[in-house]
């Protein structure tokens, strides 16, 4: 235990002091030791002037307005106190203009063609038939979804939320890590970190030059609008939940309050005649577009789980027959599956005849016989992910694996190679991050959120999460992760 | 609004109420059993659990009745369902759930509020509450005032009015009813049965407003009169009624359909109870016609409660279709 003497000497310390260590890695703020990157430059200055007991006030106003607020998450599997604040961290991500406009134009470039893909393979699977991508691969990724084949969806959009991981390699080069395209989850909290930075920092908004996200809800309701059924424009909108006790249903409610539509649980809805209806005081009142944030498996008990208590029965057939939409769409999946990864640049190439402005991190498929004897070779250096997994989990990192970690997966490779990838271990760009009372490098990513509709479009910025704890590469909430406000500047 | 959330407001309105009159009721009672003999402190103490209903239950789990077990039962026993920690749960388990209906600043409060009595700590609660209590109390009528100036005074509001009276008509029914027993059976103007009457009274925060309207002795035919008839005391039985009244009113006649058929029920109960309290001469129940009164008071709340759960959120799913089915199911 710290004395107080110590304590009170520790809270009169800088933040910024000579022990930063940049460390072989891409630092986002530092070109060199001590020297910021221009954009940087304001935010440092102001930061200097902080010692750590006033930073560590503010850290803490910070945190008690957002468990006030209950914008928390649920940690499944322990008892009490099982609700936290997703912890945040006070010093904002920057990201200059120019680099923004890449990531902009590269995300909209990808979520196009994932779109197009999406199309193709449940109407005519042109790309399989011109063998740009095995067929093996497409009907045997697990969220392949046959019942959707040859059903038209309003627009052809399929992908409507994308949540798309970015990462940066130790050149500061920005690669897609991967693509989340049913229901991305994390842009409540982009947007409460905004609010909790202008709370805190207020000074410094004014002369930064940061460009606005609020806007996201009403970009989000029109995206949602422009592909209801029969292209009505006054259609009803709603939320649909899998109810309180879903970890991320903060979110859910946030965004409801934010678009003005009401947020409804599958008991809520019934259907009648295929069409859905919400049960009011008044009486039924008809749906057009559901915002589902539940998996395609629980969403009709009818259709797929007979087990979900979550779903609404006879959703599909409503859904199959043109009466309501759903965002995103079932069988969405197929397109983040990471075997099918791989192939989003060639997917680039084929419908749209351009060049990937963003690239891929490179991706061995243990399916394939040549890349898996490099997998099983070298798996002490390899990052390998289970296809379907998410949320860090499933995952072995080679270079922090124990034998017995490798032995396991390299088991279950050889088992069921169709379920693996594996990819170089990148070193990800690190950030200064407030930890115990001084700035540590923290590795981050970032994730933007990227809205199809009748346009394609982006609020500029998103959700950079980062790994506090000392030399973890895994940023994601449940494992330990938190998360920082990304600004983008103004030209 | 959906049934669902319509419900959900209700249920948060009448938690949230119930924790705090429980509250009060511990308050006003730790001090005035403080002052007692020790047979009649145990009866007291009784007493307080009976006006909540749950003597079976305390009865279970407790051997005796003290002051440390009834506050511990009252306040966050994980047996009872309705010990304010589980009132305040519920409340906010229902704020939760309609998040996106309520006001930021309604949420912060019942957040506020459940984090103060989960974190508090307890043994010192139970040596010495009074700080406690006020602290509750101020955290509920913050909560309602928010509420009034917050929250949008429409169809959701009324739901959440129409939950608070209740519970309050029914709350102010059982002290009435618990306390007045004992009363009846003391010698009027003794000191004895004026601590009583000032407990009674003060248990719903109405002893300054009654001394307002009455200056004289303290009677107690008049002091039920003002806790059951009173139409300008805020937790007095007729006033909560009729405000309860208002709010099924409003929300029968404020919609595009006709008043449904049990949604016309609960505004007829709740009409004929108003009527008989308005009408009644206080001399005419007195003594031992007082009990039969609150208990059927207790049964009709019970009653409007089931019709308001029929009209509003259980309903009756009747599909839009040809005219024809319509009127088959109707039949």
């Amino acid at each position: 235990m710290m004395t107080t003497e110590a304590m009170n000497r520790s809270s009169t310390q800088p933040i910024v002091n000579g022990d930063y260590d940049i460390g072989a890695f891409f630092d986002e703020m530092f070109e060199s030791p001590g020297v910021p990157r221009p954009h940087y430059k304001i935010l440092l200055d102001h930061l200097t002037t902080l010692n750590a007991g006033t930073f560590e006030e503010r850290r803490r106003a910070a945190d008690i307005s957002f468990l006030y607020q209950g914008i928390t998450f649920t940690v499944y599997g322990q008892q009490e106190g099982i609700e936290r604040i997703f912890p945040f961290d006070l010093i904002p991500r920057v990201i200059p203009h120019a680099e923004w406009d890449i990531l902009e134009r590269g995300l909209s470039q990808r979520v196009t063609a994932l779109n197009h893909f999406l199309h193709d393979v449940y109407h005519e699977q042109r790309i399989i038939a011109e063998k740009r991508i095995p067929a093996r691969l497409v009907f045997g990724a697990k969220n392949f979804r046959r019942e959707m084949i040859d059903i038209d969806v309003p627009r052809s959009v399929y992908a409507h939320i994308t949540g798309t991981d970015l990462i940066r390699d130790e050149h500061g080069n920005y690669l897609v890590l991967e693509d989340n395209l049913r229901s991305p989850s994390g842009v409540s909290y982009m947007l409460e970190n905004r609010q909790a930075m202008k709370r805190t920092f207020a000074r410094l908004f004014e002369n930064y030059g940061i460009m606005p996200i609020e806007h996201y809800p009403q970009e989000l309701l029109s995206t949602l609008r422009s592909v209801a059924p029969h292209g009505d424009p006054d259609a009803t909108v709603v939320l649909l939940t899998p109810g309180v006790y879903n970890s991320a249903y903060f979110e859910h409610s946030f965004l409801a309050r934010q678009m003005g539509i009401e947020i409804v649980e599958g008991r809520d809805l019934v259907t009648h005649d295929n069409h859905i209806y919400m049960r009011t005081t008044r009486g039924l009142k008809q749906v057009d577009v559901i915002y589902r944030r539940v998996d395609d498996d629980f969403l009709d008990p009818l259709a797929y789980r007979q087990d979900s208590l979550i779903g609404v029965p006879g959703l599909i057939n409503a859904y199959r027959a043109g009466n309501v939409t759903l965002a995103n769409a079932i069988g969405t999946g197929v397109a983040d599956d990471k075997a099918i990864y791989a192939y989003v640049p060639d997917m680039i190439h084929y419908y749209l005849g351009e060049e990937p402005i963003l690239q891929n991190v490179p991706t061995f498929l243990a399916e394939n016989d040549l890349d898996r004897s490099y997998i099983l070779a070298n798996l002490d250096k390899l990052v390998v992910k289970s296809v379907n997994e998410s949320g860090g989990y499933g995952m072995l990192v080679g270079p922090h694996a124990t034998t017995e970690e490798c032995e396991r997966f390299r088991e279950k490779i050889q088992a069921y190679p169709r379920d693996f990838i594996a990819q170089p271990t990148i070193s990800l760009s690190r950030h200064p991050t407030y930890l115990n009372g001084e700035l540590s490098g923290c590795h981050i990513d970032l994730r933007p959120y990227v809205l199809a509709g009748e346009t394609v479009k982006l609020v500029p910025g998103g959700l950079t999460r980062v790994a506090l704890r000392r030399g973890s590469l895994v940023v994601n909430s449940s494992q330990g992760g938190g998360s920082k406000d990304t600004w983008v500047l103004y030209d | 609004m959906l049934s669902r959330v319509a419900e959900s407001l209700y249920w948060m309105s009448r938690y949230i109420e119930r924790a705090e009159d429980i509250t009060r009721i511990l308050t006003v009672n730790f001090h005035a059993l403080l002052d007692a003999r020790l047979e009649d402190s145990q009866q007291g103490w009784q007493s307080l659990v009976s006006i909540t209903g749950d003597d079976p239950l305390y009865k279970r789990n407790f051997p005796e009745y003290s002051a440390r077990n009834v506050s511990e039962f009252l306040l966050w026993h994980p047996s009872n369902p309705n010990a304010v920690m589980a009132c305040l749960t519920q409340a906010r388990e229902n704020a939760r759930s309609v998040r996106e209906q309520i006001s930021i600043e309604m949420w912060e409060h019942i957040n506020k509020l459940y984090f103060l009595i989960k974190e508090v700590n307890r043994s010192a609660v139970l040596r010495g509450p009074h700080e406690f209590f006020s602290q509750v109390r101020d955290g509920s009528q913050a909560f309602q005032g928010v509420t009034d100036a917050t929250l949008t005074h429409g169809e959701g509001y009324e739901f959440i009015i129409l939950g608070k009276h209740l519970e309050r008509a029914e709350k102010t029914v059982r002290i009435l009813d618990v306390k007045y027993a004992t009363v009846n059976t003391m010698v009027e103007g003794t000191p004895e049965a004026s601590l009583q009457l000032v407990a009674m009274l003060k248990s719903c925060s109405a002893f300054e407003p009654f001394r307002r309207e009455y200056a004289s002795v303290l009677q107690t035919s008049r002091v039920a009169e003002y806790m059951l008839l009173s139409q300008q005391f805020p937790r007095a039985v007729l006033y909560c009624l009729l405000r309860a009244q208002r709010a099924v009113g409003v929300l029968a006649t404020d919609t595009s359909i006709p008043m449904s058929n049990q949604a016309a029920r609960s505004n007829r109960t709740l009409g004929r109870m108003c009527a008989e309290l308005q009408y009644l001469d206080i001399q005419d129940v007195l003594g031992e016609k007082m009990h039969p009164l609150l208990l059927k008071q207790l049964r009709l709340m019970n009653l409007v409660g089931d019709e308001i759960t029929r009209a509003y959120f259980n309903t009756q799913v009747i599909l839009p279709g040809p005219k024809s089915q319509q009127q088959q199911q109707q039949q």
